[in-house]
């Protein structure tokens, strides 16, 4: 299993990261992530790995 | 032509392709002096200005486009623009977009009626520029009759006659500035008295810790809008068809394979980049890769650089719709990463869905010799041919 973080003071709300795994991330009011399944494995913890790689401001980390 | 005179030629009369440019730039001066301005090349600098709005700001000295109060949330830095994104925010976010986007794709095919049996386009003149304005007159809740009012406008704050460097922009601008300001007066006056769905009665109705917004406050937010929202869609549109007019392998696949498309979007964005760099000031004395930039300095962090740096995309020049990761930086980043970019993707992706469903082959009509606009990346006219369906 991974975990899954989001780094709320450097996430600015580009959106790749639920856009990219919705099963794993979602947006709050002002569209900033908030992690929905915080430990990961198989395909969603795939998704939830190309979501960190795809986020502007290295908001997202990913943790065993 | 060396990288410097490149720069500059760019900065009065657009380039069709800028990318060469850009890796000249980064490769011999990452930090470049231009006449006017500090010009950033690197990924890695022009990220770190981006996040730090307390030493380069992107306040009222940075851009001058003729307005007499700072733009919001553009020309507010943080700790104070935080308050407006937290209102502004909700009102572009992919979900929100979501539910406009049956709206525009009737949009979109109403524009494609126009020109469909006809076999030839203007692209730019009959659909990148009318579809991102009526989009916007329809989110502001606006008349659609004032659609010319409005593309006057933007283009007299964006590339206004008679503006000689920077100096001489406000006074270029300051004229057409006043009408946006008695326009959006004139159109709160009608939005308090009807309150209805759209984003100018969201404005009046959104509170601040209690409080309402003021009058300018909101028409500050009216005007960054329309010089935020119109000419960067449009940019986008002229680029990516451009692209694909040239590339019919990159259109076919698209064509083939619809899945492909938002990945497409997010590498169109990074390869074109359609607002190729921003605008921010020193504010104080700073160094950025060994060289001094003074207080008061405008620096151009240049996006289109970033997104072709190889220190984050491997081959850089390949344009691969399935690129993965692509970082790219193409709506900024930090805290004023673009409030409109979902705004943008909802557009670009129905526009590119329904166009291509419609007209899958198209090419620039023999002839043509395109002109890049100066700045922000739109062509003058892009005239496009294509068989006609026979159905």
């Amino acid at each position: 299993m991974t975990r899954v973080e989001v780094d709320a003071d450097r996430c600015v709300g580009h959106g790749r990261c639920y856009t990219l795994a919705p099963d794993v991330f979602d947006a709050d009011e002002v569209g900033h992530a908030i992690v929905l399944v915080e430990n990961v494995s198989g395909e969603q913890q795939k998704r939830a790995a190309d979501a960190e790689c795809n986020c502007p401001e290295d908001a997202i980390k990913l943790s065993p | 032509m060396t990288e410097t005179d490149g720069f500059v030629n760019h900065t009065v009369a657009g380039l069709a392709e800028p990318q060469p440019m850009y890796k000249a730039l980064r490769e011999s001066t990452p930090v470049f002096r231009a006449p006017d301005v500090v010009v950033l090349s690197r990924l890695a600098d022009i990220e770190m200005a981006l996040k730090h709005t307390e030493l380069f700001s992107s306040n009222m000295d940075a851009v001058d486009l003729g307005n007499i109060r700072p733009l919001i949330p553009l020309q507010v830095d943080p700790p104070e623009h935080a308050k407006y994104r937290r209102i502004l925010d909700p009102l572009f976010t992919p979900r929100e977009m979501a539910r406009r986007e049956p709206g525009v794709a009737q949009l979109v095919n109403e524009m494609i009626d126009r020109f469909a049996d006809r076999g030839e386009c203007d692209f730019h003149e009959d659909f990148a520029v009318p579809l991102p304005c009526t989009v916007f007159l329809q989110l502001l809740g606006l008349p659609l009759e004032d659609l010319d009012k409005f593309l006057e406008w933007k283009d007299g704050v964006i590339r206004p006659e008679g503006a000689d460097g920077y100096e001489g922009r406000h006074d270029a601008s300051a004229g057409v500035a006043q009408q946006i300001y008695d326009y959006f007066e004139r159109a709160i006056d009608d939005h308090i008295a009807s309150p209805r769905d759209d984003v100018l009665s969201s404005l009046i109705a959104a509170r601040i810790e209690g409080e309402p917004l003021t009058r300018h406050e909101i028409l500050d937010i009216c005007f960054l809008f329309l010089i935020a929202g119109l000419d960067t869609v449009t940019d986008s549109l002229d680029c990516f068809f451009v692209y694909l007019a040239r590339h019919p392998e990159h259109r076919h696949q698209l064509v083939e394979q619809p899945d492909i498309l938002p990945s497409a979007i997010e590498e169109l964005l990074r390869w074109e980049t359609p607002v190729p760099g921003v605008a921010r000031v020193a504010m104080q004395d700073v160094e950025v890769g060994g060289c001094p930039i003074n207080k008061g300095e405008r620096v151009s962090p240049l996006l289109g650089a970033a997104n072709t740096d190889p220190a984050e995309f491997p081959d850089p020049e390949l344009v691969d719709f399935r690129r993965n990761p692509n970082r790219h930086r193409a709506f900024g980043g930090g805290p004023h990463r673009c409030l409109g970019s979902h705004l943008a993707r909802m557009e670009l992706r129905v526009a590119m869905r329904e166009f291509h469903r419609r007209i899958p082959d198209y090419e620039i009509k023999p002839g043509t010799e395109l002109t890049f606009t100066a700045a922000l990346r739109s062509v003058e006219s892009l005239p496009l041919i294509f068989p006609v369906a026979t159905s």
